[in-house]
């Protein structure tokens, strides 16, 4: 049961009678008692809520930033017209701040016996699975005075995948890739690479490579060509630790890296490597393994989607013990984490010999620009402190980054906007260094 | 993707939850309105109707209102205070039930009424809550049993009707007051008789056991309540009752100041009283709520530069100028070294900086032995000093 501003609208243009004609209880209830009738038999005339049937259809996965349309068939089979409100309820991030009220609410009317369909516009504004709430029904009687209202449960679950905005990097990625591959121009030598095959030589290709028995067995110089090994393992791990919890700029670390797992994998894949990922805290919390390079990068996106930074300290023992069960061959293990002093010296460090062993171990951490600005400020003593502390840090990163660095691990440290272009020029360099 | 269409997604309880729902407080609830209507239907048989002249009932007084209009006495039931008085005059006896039940301002009324314009009052069982106004003078002592008592005054009704079932309240009265004292518990008087101006007088009766049909025929007390309720051609029999509307009107209006409601025309009390209706139905209207509130679980928010500010604020709390001092020395000195072509390692020994520093500025105007290695600024001005003096050497050194 609700009301309408009409029947307040109503009760108030009652008080002139009352008050001109029949100032007494008589005039009172000649005003009232018709009202009351009235609203009992709006209320009696609405198109009962609980017969109508929800149908949903559309959309089930949306990249963050865009917008996702999620389609609802309303049935209504009861004999009387259905004219309500209907509130489609999500949570309130599945909209732009301030356009809920909007998106949320529809007005619809349905004659007896039939069916309308109508649209809400999600706009997600942070990752993970969006669960459609309750549908609120208020279903208005023929006179407008009174409604019937009640809730209907309809599941639909939209997820919202990281927007990958590094993409835009993959194409003169790509074109670097196919430089390695010795189909365009001159190659770097490296130990491990595999030989392709022989051409004539060209002014400019390295004097190393020229295959001199062949050579001898032609009239033309030849040198060997040589492309990257193919069929590398790359593990991609995740830290979803409290250090990645920490915003930079306005989004998460975790995002940061997400970002730049999300471009190494879609340039691996290329590259005709097998890509891993493992996303890991105290326990396991999401992984992708042995997908084809056709479907690994939906699968990571997949993956990644749902996952939010927790508040607990990363068990890096555990997390190396886990890497190491899913690598049993000599892999690429690239370490999605942070450099803080305090978690790599206690946790990384005693456990990275294990990893650096048998694979080569690629650490990239978000770095931020903030504290890059704050130790440049100057001329106000708050200034001159700020940059003493934030030089404080830089040097404590780069010392830890050193001590990586000794351990036989590459590291990258970048700001968030920079890290995946960064982190895929590092893995092109190692694969062009023949270290995969 | 679609999905079959179901009925079942209304949330709305059906009857049959409703029912499985309620029915546990519906059970209770009949429960308690049985159990109190067996309590009620148990408990109150013997107590009803006490002391009313139509009731036949074992506590009732039926007998001797009868014996009493038998012989011509002419009875009027009253239960409230304004038939009482209105019936009154003074060949009348007024017999008031239960004295304490009435409130203070209806005791100030009976009592004027009494002393000025009533035969006899006969009052049963006045206690200490009525006595103060109705008998003054008279306090009340400890209640004594209802037994057999004997007469052992002088008042003639008393004399007449012998031994008696009295009992009940005591009665103490005032030094010198005259009054009959008669069946004495004690020594104190289970009732008493305070003459007052002319004819009238006040009967205190300290128990109602002599009115009772069940103890009417018992000793002398048919006589001794014949006597005391007919010695004047009419009986008023006041019962006390909770309808009285002179007992809710304790503060007496005097109707001087008028009432600011009452200069208002009606039309718009009753116009007002209608808008609050309207504004009632506004309130309904707007306090639906389309659905409930949706919740959500917030990731945590928190800025990763938090930890390097928190240690800049406690710099400048502390005053650790020689901290800061160290720290921005020690980075100056990382970042110049390889421009001088010393080995990182060598950057923070005087001995191996200054030297290749001297060698490639030699012209420079700032000390670089106090600037690089020198002692810890002694206020702030000169920390900002110091601060912009290493960033000038540093770019001295990468265009040099």
């Amino acid at each position: 049961m609700a009301l309408t501003g009409r029947t307040a609208l109503l009760a108030a243009l009652g008080s002139i009678p009352v008050g001109i004609l029949a100032p007494s209880w008589a005039g009172m209830l000649a005003v009232n008692a018709p009202l009351c009738f009235a609203i009992l038999c709006d209320y009696a005339l609405a198109a009962p809520v609980r017969t109508l049937q929800f149908t949903r259809s559309g959309d089930t996965s949306v990249r963050l930033g865009d917008a996702a349309h999620v389609d609802l068939t309303v049935t209504n089979p009861s004999r009387r017209p259905l004219r309500a409100q209907l509130r489609d309820a999500w949570p309130p991030s599945s909209w732009l701040p301030g356009t809920e009220q909007t998106s949320s609410r529809h007005r619809l009317t349905v004659p007896a016996g039939e069916r309308r369909r109508l649209t809400t516009s999600l706009r997600p504004t942070r990752r993970g699975d969006r669960r459609a709430e309750r549908i609120t029904v208020r279903s208005h009687g023929p006179l407008g005075l009174a409604a019937r209202q009640g809730n209907h449960e309809v599941p639909w679950a939209v997820r919202v995948l990281p927007p990958f905005t590094s993409r835009k990097h993959l194409p003169s990625r790509l074109a670097r890739l196919r430089e390695l591959d010795g189909r365009t121009s001159v190659l770097t030598r490296g130990e491990g690479t595999e030989f392709d095959s022989l051409r004539e030589y060209v002014p400019g290709d390295d004097t190393r490579s020229i295959d001199w028995r062949a050579t001898a067995r032609q009239s033309a110089v030849a040198v060997r060509t040589w492309r990257p090994e193919r069929d590398r393992h790359i593990l991609i791990v995740l830290d979803t630790g409290r250090t990645s919890a920490g915003r930079v700029g306005d989004i998460p670390r975790l995002d940061a890296s997400m970002d730049a797992a999300l471009l190494l994998t879609a340039l691996a894949s290329r590259a005709g490597d097998r890509v891993d990922l493992l996303a890991y805290d105290r326990r396991l919390r999401a992984q992708v393994q042995g997908r084809s390079a056709r479907d690994v990068l939906p699968a990571v996106v997949n993956a990644l989607a749902p996952l939010e930074p927790e508040l607990v300290e990363t068990d890096a023992r555990g997390l190396a013990a886990t890497a190491l069960a899913r690598a049993p061959r000599r892999s690429l293990i690239v370490l999605l984490t942070s450099l803080d002093a305090a978690p790599i010296e206690e946790g990384l460090l005693p456990v990275l010999p294990q990893l650096a062993q048998r694979h080569t171990v690629l650490l990239a951490s978000v770095s931020d620009p903030h504290i890059a600005r704050m130790a440049t400020t100057r001329g106000t003593i708050e200034g001159v402190y700020e940059a003493a502390a934030a030089t404080q840090t830089r040097s404590q990163r780069s010392r830890t980054a050193d001590q990586l660095r000794r351990h036989g691990a590459t590291v990258v440290d970048a700001s968030p906007d920079t890290l995946a272009p960064a982190l895929a020029d590092a893995y092109l360099a190692l694969k062009a260094a023949g270290r995969l | 993707m679609s999905r079959p269409a179901t009925s079942t997604t209304s949330t709305a309880p059906s009857a049959r939850q409703l029912w499985t729902r309620a029915r546990g407080a519906a059970l209770v609830l009949a429960l308690v309105l049985i159990g109190g209507l067996a309590l009620a239907t148990l408990r109150s048989s013997d107590a009803h109707g006490a002391l009313d002249p139509r009731s036949a009932d074992p506590n009732g007084s039926r007998a001797v209102a009868e014996l009493l209009t038998s012989r011509g006495i002419e009875l009027t039931l009253v239960t409230t205070l304004d038939e009482a008085t209105a019936a009154t005059d003074q060949d009348t006896t007024l017999l008031v039930t239960a004295p304490d039940l009435l409130t203070q301002s209806q005791q100030s009324s009976l009592r004027r009424t009494m002393t000025s314009s009533i035969g006899r009052t006969v009052l049963v069982g006045p206690g200490r809550s009525s006595l103060d106004t109705l008998a003054p003078g008279v306090t009340s002592s400890t209640s004594a049993r209802v037994e057999n008592r004997a007469p052992s005054c002088t008042l003639a009704e008393a004399t007449r009707a012998g031994s008696v079932d009295l009992g009940g309240e005591r009665y103490l009265t005032a030094p010198g007051a005259t009054a009959d004292s008669c069946y004495l518990s004690d020594g104190l008087p289970t009732l008493l008789r305070l003459p007052g101006q002319d004819t009238t007088d006040t009967v205190l009766l300290g128990s109602p056991d002599i009115l009772y049909n069940k103890r009417l025929d018992q000793q002398g007390n048919a006589s001794l309540a014949l006597q005391l309720l007919g010695s004047r051609p009419h009986l008023v029999w006041y019962l006390p009752s909770l309808t009285d509307a002179s007992a809710t009107a304790d503060a007496p209006d005097d109707g001087t100041t008028g009432n600011f409601l009452s200069l208002i025309p009606s039309g718009w009390l009753w116009g007002t009283l209608q808008l609050a209706i309207a504004a009632l139905l506004a309130a309904i209207w707007r306090a639906r709520r389309l659905g409930p509130l949706v919740t959500e679980r917030l990731p945590v928010a928190l800025r990763a530069s938090e930890a390097t500010e928190g240690r800049a604020r406690l710099y400048r709390k502390a005053n650790a100028r020689d901290r800061a001092a160290s720290v921005l020395r020690t980075a100056t000195r990382t970042r110049i070294a390889p421009l001088l072509g010393v080995p990182v390692q060598d950057a923070h020994s005087a001995d191996r900086l200054l030297p290749a520093l001297s060698a490639r500025l030699p012209e420079t105007t700032a000390d670089p032995r106090h600037l690089l290695f020198g002692p810890a600024p002694a206020d702030d001005a000169t920390l900002i000093r110091l601060a912009d003096q290493l960033d000038a050497l540093e770019r001295e050194v990468r265009t040099s």
